[in-house]
């Protein structure tokens, strides 16, 4: 079975957008693989016009807010970097056991990548003024850019959106079969690691789970 | 033979229903969200509830239709009415049309019907007909509306002509129904999230979730037949496509022609908006949101020409109308622009208007009575500013108004003057208490005219007060309403001079602080400065302004400055009266001794004015000091001989218990 990837258009977030973005992805991901019996759950962002949708799973819920809390506790100690998560699905298949693998092997048949570019961004010059002499607020320039910003971000997450529901609906033939009294299929969610060995180290584990390279587009 | 033809039929017929249920879901998929009071939204309680499968005490609230295509919704009941369309045996399309509507200005609540909009009309040629059921016939009698169709949905299933659906073996034909449904599942999610992705959804969450009467609303219409849009209306829309999926005779479409900006409607009024009196303005929270100021031009740009209350700029609550969306005219040019409305949270606001309404206001309809929480502090009243400067909201004591400070610097303002407690007319939505007389003397004169605000309605009084050279003030009038409190307009007017009286004898001190401590003045606060005492409490006559503490306390040094001395014979009796007050008690209290400096003019009637301590004599202040001093002393004296017996007796305890 072929491991379809699809790269996500990368975002431009604050510090403070990462949660909320996040959650969205991620959860409207985990929503078009939850092919067991849900009763969906909408959710309004708070920062953007966007309602996304859960599968209303608690647990599911409490595992991907732990990772994102991993991953905004990476992106304090590594400011000003782009940044990628990956959110893997894959099948647990037994196999016979060797040296290097264990019994169970993970085939991975799909995985998304979200690719964040955290910025902070300077403060207004204008704000720091001392000339009170300004007629005009220069907070108000401020507050427009700031704005426009967020429209920005907003219309991006919505591609982004409309780029999982596309793909979604492109490829629909690697889904493996629906298993009785499962509701979403095994999945997990990496993080970029404090170190770049460990990554690579991350990527070796992978492969040894999955027994084959793993295929990036 | 038989057993495979009977096989092939079971197949066809989980295949027919197979695609029938997928009509029916995503009809619901769409319909709930687009279809007020319907939807699963509203619900909001079942919402917090996991998956269904997860736990077994849930499991009950699964209904069997909800099992299919594993996505349990709330049950539609338009989309119910419409499942004869999707029983059709050969499946003929479902178009359905999500209508913006706008209604006319002289559209009131009655006329707005709660039940479903969904209107099935497998008949309709002209979208643009109006398009109302029985039910739902504006009562004003106004047919004219604007519509306009924000969203075209497609469902349909197109046969493949020319090959036999029910070939195939039994295990090609299971594997392919599997193989459908798992395929099925994954396009009604996506459906499922594409539909709150649209720009459609943002109104209905907010014409949901807001629980205004607006003048829009989303109306679904379901049909098998329509016309297509004009070329116009379809340039400014957008088609999503969402994969069609292979069945066994055909394949299952599913698309979307949506407008992807929906601009703000209030720009497409074709009548601009004019500052328009509201004569319901309402300028603080705790001023009765009935209650009716005088006329005073107020451009403030927001309309209200519907009879319900407009809301107020500090709460979100209790008013369900949205004065400002009924303003728009119905445009014949509406339907060729863009203009509707993008974001949902303005809709229909002006540009200078009030905050919108957050959309998870909840609409409890919480009066804010809980005022004290506006008072930025309790020594000053204020009044109602209908202009949108900022300004200290109003206080008003609601046990006793004592201490209203009748001055302001500012423009002529409306001055709110509450309303007696026992009135008859004031019912318990009156937060505002009795309000004590003010009573006013001429110099040289003994005429005082008492400013009071009747019990009974429609009294008039007429009152002119002078605050000195600067600041003239002429209260033109306090009218008192059956439901409302009595107002006092107050306009600024140089005629006065600074000679003119007033009797502060009976005049609430802007430096009286809380009431509790009015009424007792024993617990009176060092700072206290009483001007005098508010006499009859039953007797209206209370004037509230809003300023500032400096201000209100410049006010009142200039009026001090300028006021006549004080009679010498009222300052010897009152430093006389006080000495023997404090001489009479042995060891005399901190506050005991400060009072007695305090300025007071309890028991002189006649006094034209007041000043503080700064017009005694030397010799006056010499008295003080020696007063002083033997105080001093006699505290001195009384302190050394209780600790000498203090010491003493401790010593003789310990000598005592050495002893033993």
């Amino acid at each position: 079975m072929n491991c379809e990837v699809c790269q996500l258009k990368e975002l431009e977030v604050e510090h403070f957008e990462i949660r909320e973005v996040l959650r969205c992805i991620l959860h409207t991901i985990v929503f078009h693989r939850a092919l067991g019996l849900v009763r969906p759950k909408d959710v309004d962002l708070e920062l953007f016009e966007i309602t996304y949708v859960q599968c209303g799973d608690v647990e599911l819920e409490k595992k991907i807010d732990e990772k994102i809390d991993h991953f905004i506790s990476w992106v304090e100690k590594h400011p000003n970097k782009k940044s990628q998560i990956c959110l893997s699905f894959y099948e647990v298949k037994s196999k016979q056991p060797s040296w290097f693998t264990n019994k169970t092997e993970r085939l991975y048949w799909e995985q998304w990548y979200v690719n964040l570019n955290v910025t902070q961004h300077p403060k207004h010059h204008s704000s720091k003024s001392h000339h009170t002499k300004l007629i005009v607020d220069p907070g108000e320039s401020a507050t427009e850019e700031r704005s426009c910003r967020r429209a920005m971000v907003e219309a991006s997450l919505r591609e982004v959106l409309f780029q999982i529901i596309k793909f979604v609906n492109e490829k629909k033939d690697h889904v493996p079969p629906i298993s009785e009294g499962v509701i979403y299929f095994p999945y997990e969610i990496t993080i970029p690691s404090s170190s770049d060995s460990a990554f690579g180290m991350d990527m070796i584990k992978r492969m040894l789970h999955s027994g084959h390279p793993t295929m990036l587009s | 033979m038989t057993s495979t033809h009977t096989n092939s039929h079971t197949e066809a017929a989980k295949m027919e229903q197979v695609i029938t249920e997928f009509f029916y879901k995503s009809l619901l998929i769409i319909l709930e969200s687009r279809s007020s009071y319907v939807s699963s939204r509203n619900y909001s309680g079942e919402q917090t509830v996991s998956s269904p499968s997860s736990s077994s005490s849930s499991s009950s609230s699964v209904r069997p239709r909800d099992k299919w295509f594993n996505l349990a919704l709330r049950e539609c009941p338009s989309a119910l009415e419409n499942l004869d369309l999707c029983r059709r045996s050969n499946f003929e399309p479902v178009v359905v049309d999500v209508i913006l509507e706008q209604k006319p200005l002289d559209w009131g609540p009655a006329s707005f019907s709660p039940t479903s909009d969904l209107v099935r009309n497998l008949s309709s040629k002209n979208k643009n007909s109006y398009f109302w059921n029985s039910d739902q016939q504006d009562e004003s009698g106004s047919e004219m509306k604007c519509e306009k169709i924000i969203e075209r949905w497609f469902v349909q299933h197109e046969s493949r002509k020319g090959r036999d659906c029910n070939s195939g073996n039994r295990r090609s034909s299971c594997n392919n129904l599997s193989a459908l449904y798992k395929k099925l599942i994954l396009m009604l999610r996506s459906l499922y999230v594409t539909v709150r992705l649209l720009p459609a959804y943002n109104i209905f969450r907010d014409l949901n979730s807001s629980g205004l009467i607006c003048s829009f609303k989303l109306v679904p219409r379901v049909s098998s037949f329509v016309e297509p849009l004009t070329r116009k209306e379809e340039v400014d829309m957008q088609r999503f496509w969402f994969t069609p999926v292979d069945t066994s005779c055909g394949r299952l479409c599913l698309s979307v022609l949506y407008h992807s900006s929906i601009s703000d409607m209030s720009s497409e009024s074709s009548t601009p908006m004019s500052p328009q009196f509201i004569p319901d303005y309402v300028g603080s929270p705790l001023a009765d949101p009935l209650r009716r100021f005088p006329s005073l031009p107020v451009s403030h740009g927001s309309p209200s020409s519907l009879p319900f209350s407009r809301r107020h700029s500090w709460s979100y609550d209790h008013y369900k109308a949205s004065p400002p969306l009924v303003s728009f005219s119905p445009s014949p040019t509406h339907s060729e622009s863009n203009a509707l409305v993008s974001n949902p949270s303005s809709l229909g606001l002006p540009p200078m208007s009030l905050p919108p309404h957050p959309p998870e206001t909840s609409l409890a309809h919480k009066r804010n009575t809980n005022f004290d929480e506006y008072c930025p502090s309790p020594n000053f009243s204020a009044s109602p500013s209908p202009s949108p400067s900022p300004s200290l909201p109003i206080y008003i004591p609601r046990t006793h108004l004592s201490k209203a400070l009748l001055r302001s610097e500012s423009a002529p303002v409306n001055i709110a003057a509450p309303k007696l407690a026992n009135t008859p007319a004031l019912s318990g939505k009156q937060n505002l208490p009795p309000c004590p007389p003010l009573k006013i003397t001429r110099a040289g004169t003994s005429r005082t005219d008492n400013i009071r605000v009747p019990a009974e309605t429609d009294a008039t009084i007429e009152k002119i007060f002078s605050f000195g050279k600067e600041d003239c003030w002429k209260y033109s009038g306090v009218k008192a309403f059956s439901n409302s409190s009595p107002r006092i307009s107050c306009s600024r007017s140089s005629s006065r001079s600074l000679q003119d009286d007033f009797d502060y004898s009976e005049f609430p001190c802007p430096f009286d602080v809380e009431d509790g401590e009015m009424m007792d003045p024993g617990s009176r606060p060092k700072s206290y400065v009483r001007i005098g005492n508010p006499s009859d409490p039953n007797e209206a006559g209370l004037f509230m302004n809003r300023k500032s503490q400096d201000a209100a306390v410049g006010a009142l040094v200039r009026l001090l400055k300028n006021s006549p001395p004080l009679r010498q014979n009222v300052s010897l009796n009152f430093s006389e009266a006080s000495r023997p007050e404090i001489l009479s008690n042995s060891i005399p209290k901190q506050s005991q001794i400060l009072e007695a400096v305090t300025v007071e003019y309890a028991a002189a009637p006649n006094i034209a004015s007041f000043r503080l301590v700064a017009s005694k004599t030397t010799t006056d202040a010499l008295e003080e000091l020696r007063g002083y001093k033997v105080m001093k002393n006699l505290l001195l004296s009384e302190g050394g001989k209780a600790y000498t017996s203090n010491v003493a007796s401790a010593a003789e305890h310990s000598s005592t218990s050495k002893g033993t």
